[in-house]
């Protein structure tokens, strides 16, 4: 039977001695997803791990609260026969790992560029340049220039004012998925095509 | 298992409350307590011990203009006003000079067997029947042929085991295949070797000397220590041991050689008998005429995961014996006995040298992969010797390929080390990016991995950080004490003097080698 945790506030946590297993519940505006992924992936050796919404209740109790956003991380243990304070331990070190995880996200995005700088100089500085075998391999084909989604050309091309004439009523390679007459190929409206800045 | 120490506070040297820290003229700083003093460090590493009230003055703002504080402020680039950009960016490209080039340290497995028995044994060493786990001439030649495409220009092929000298035919291949084919490579190529001795005889300590091949050991402190923890059959392994150092050094010292800079190197894996032995086991290493000792504490690979209950003990533990130890080293060194700590010199060499000794586990970013490649007895290549040593336990989570098919770029640019290079970044690392330490520190993906199951680790109960602040806590404890007799020692111990002798001499041909399988 599930049992809450002492020094935790209620509903967060519970241990289950009968069936080895843990269950926590995060609160996804506290801890980013990618940050719950990434201290439940560290208990994969020691204990079979579940997430899901505290929203769907308990399994086999579909009275669950629709607006309830909080995820909840159940270990099962692989140890057979562990005992309270195992898995007590289990529940301090997700949520510790939690803490690490989103913080080292928040870290992460802060401190990017220097990150990705210092990376690319490493990896640069271990690959070196590519020889001609390497050079052998690459795909030099015209595919990898394709650029469907207009990344490579300019402001001005994509959105800048179109020159008057019969060339500005081209047609669209592609037709246009939305009929309505104020829509351009790229999904943009007239008015948000205008730079800015211009009068 | 272990718990880390403490972090200090700054209470009650300084009453926090009354600080109110105020923002505005300084530059970028952390700080820490450290004996009676506040340790201040900035981007670049250049740091600063302030009294509390020095401290106090420079955290709201108030140091006068042009007083002796402000000046010293100001000369180490803490003050906002002042602050040299180029003079800190300069600082700190040299700190992160090895991230330029490639993988420097090779480590050959080149067999698993071995014929002493350690307890600790964090390579998973094999019975002496075990001939399969040794290393072929053919993926010895692969090896190489992969190290000599490194975009370092400094190599060193280490090799390791088991007992290297149980294959002693391969090693003797790989210098002299090495050797040929940097004829072409040109690379500064050196050797060495980390063997227990046992199996060395006269023969082939000759050829070894005769290939420049660095030679390093193993010993745990005194005999009995020593014997206890390290079997041979015979139960005689530290006095082969200290016999062969002391031939070698010999050796050395005919050629004409430096004893000072050319002498065996040894290595100490502290586990929970050795902290009661501090004096005792510097004795041993004074005594043998060794001039460095590393206080390795213990890592969780190998045999050492099942011996822990044995062997294991709390960093904080560690942390006195290490205090002991190198308190009697600097007392050593002032009567004019010259031996130093491996751990301290590398935290010296970037606190007061400014400079990156590019220890693999002591860099921001690891050298996993980007410093180090381990190639295991069977030809697969990981990212570092610890690496190998979880696949030993049946991990491999740091395979990068095999010398048969992979290609260089391939293993270096593999995305395994990519992650582990942003992993070991402490800019993204909760509690190193605040930490003083920061410029000075490093942390082991590898380490992190097996004791806190992700490749980041939390420093917080991280046994390899608690080391970390717990080692540089006593250096700069001993460097505010302002000892000239201790600080003449650190400096010594900072000074790199090159061992020229075992840089393998420029090829005369540079004709197309051979493989020679």
């Amino acid at each position: 039977m599930p049992t809450p945790m002492a020094e935790v506030p209620e509903g967060l946590v519970a241990v289950d001695l009968d069936e080895s297993s843990a269950v926590v519940t995060l609160d996804p505006s506290l801890y980013p997803l990618p940050a719950i992924y990434g201290a439940a992936y560290v208990f994969i050796d020691r204990a079979y791990v579940l997430l899901d919404r505290s929203s769907d209740g308990p399994p086999g109790d579909p009275a669950g609260d629709p607006s309830d956003k909080r995820i909840r991380v159940t270990l099962v243990a692989k140890q057979p026969s562990p005992t309270r304070e195992d898995l007590e331990a289990m529940v301090g070190e997700l949520a510790n790992e939690a803490l690490a995880c989103a913080y080292r996200h928040q870290l992460t995005q802060d401190n990017r560029v220097t990150v990705e700088t210092v990376t690319m100089q490493a990896m640069a500085g271990a690959m070196g340049a590519p020889s001609l075998a390497d050079l052998a391999d690459f795909d030099f084909t015209d595919d990898a220039l394709d650029d469907p989604l207009g990344i490579a050309q300019s402001w001005e091309e994509k959105h800048g004012k179109k020159p008057p004439g019969p060339s500005s009523a081209e047609p669209s390679a592609e037709p246009s998925a939305d009929p309505s007459p104020t829509a351009t190929a790229d999904g943009a409206s007239p008015s948000e095509s205008e730079p800015e800045g211009a009068p | 298992m272990s718990s880390p120490t403490s972090t200090p506070t700054l209470e009650p040297m300084l009453d926090m409350a009354q600080l109110r820290p105020r923002a505005g003229s300084q530059a970028m700083f952390r700080f820490r307590p450290v004996g009676n003093r506040v340790l201040v460090t900035n981007t670049e590493g250049r740091w600063l011990l302030l009294t509390p009230d020095e401290f106090t003055a420079y955290a709201r703002g108030e140091v006068v203009p042009d007083s002796p504080l402000h000046e010293r402020l100001r000369t180490h680039n803490f003050l906002r006003a002042d602050y040299r950009v180029q003079e800190a960016a300069d600082m700190v490209r040299a700190r992160k000079s090895f991230v330029h080039s490639g993988p420097n340290l090779h480590m050959f497995v080149v067999t698993l067997r071995c014929n002493e028995t350690c307890v600790y044994c964090h390579a998973s060493r094999a019975n002496m029947d075990a001939v399969h786990t040794d290393m072929s001439r053919q993926t010895a030649t692969r090896a190489v042929d992969l190290v000599m495409q490194s975009t370092n220009p400094f190599v060193t092929i280490e090799f390791q085991g088991g007992e290297p000298l149980v294959n002693y035919e391969v090693v003797q291949h790989v210098v002299e295949y090495a050797t040929r084919v940097n004829a072409q490579a040109g690379k500064q190529l050196e050797f060495t070797m980390v063997s227990n001795f046992s199996l060395l005889d006269d023969a082939k300590l000759d050829w070894l000397i005769e290939h420049r091949v660095q030679l390093c050991t193993s010993i745990d402190g005194p005999e009995a220590l020593h014997n206890a923890q390290r079997k041979l059959p015979t139960g005689d392994a530290h006095q082969k041991t200290i016999y062969w150092i002391r031939r070698i050094n010999e050796r050395y010292r005919q050629m004409g050689l430096d004893p000072t800079l050319y002498h065996v190197e040894a290595l100490l894996t502290t586990t929970r008998a050795t902290l009661p032995l501090w004096k005792e086991v510097v004795d041993t290493y004074v005594d043998m005429g060794c001039r460095s000792l590393f206080l390795r504490p213990i890592d969780p690979f190998g045999f050492a995961e099942r011996t822990k209950k044995r062997l294991e003990y709390p960093r904080a533990e560690y942390l006195a014996f290490y205090r002991q130890a190198v308190d009697y080293m600097l007392e050593l060194n002032a009567q004019g006995v010259e031996i130093l700590e491996r751990y301290a010199a590398i935290f010296l060499t970037k606190i007061l040298g400014g400079t990156d000794p590019n220890f693999l586990d002591l860099r921001s970013p690891a050298g996993a992969g980007v410093g180090a490649l381990a190639y295991d007895y069977d030809g697969r290549i990981y990212t570092c010797d610890e690496g190998r040593m979880l696949a030993a336990m049946g991990d491999t989570s740091f395979l990068l390929g095999h010398v048969d098919s992979a290609r260089y770029r391939d293993v270096v640019g593999h995305p395994t080390v990519r992650a582990l290079a942003i992993a070991t970044n402490l800019d993204a690392q909760p509690d190193c990016v605040h930490c003083t330490y920061q410029p000075y520190c490093g942390t082991n993906a590898a380490f992190n991995y097996k004791s806190q199951g992700s490749i980041f680790g939390r420093m917080r109960d991280n046994t390899v950080c608690a080391v970390h602040k717990g080692i540089q806590d006593y250096l700069f404890e001993k460097l505010a004490q302002d000892d000239p007799a201790a600080r003449q020692t650190f400096e010594r111990w900072t000074t790199l003097r090159p061992r020229e002798h075992f840089i393998q001499p420029a090829p005369e041909s540079a004709d197309t080698p051979e493989a020679g399988v």
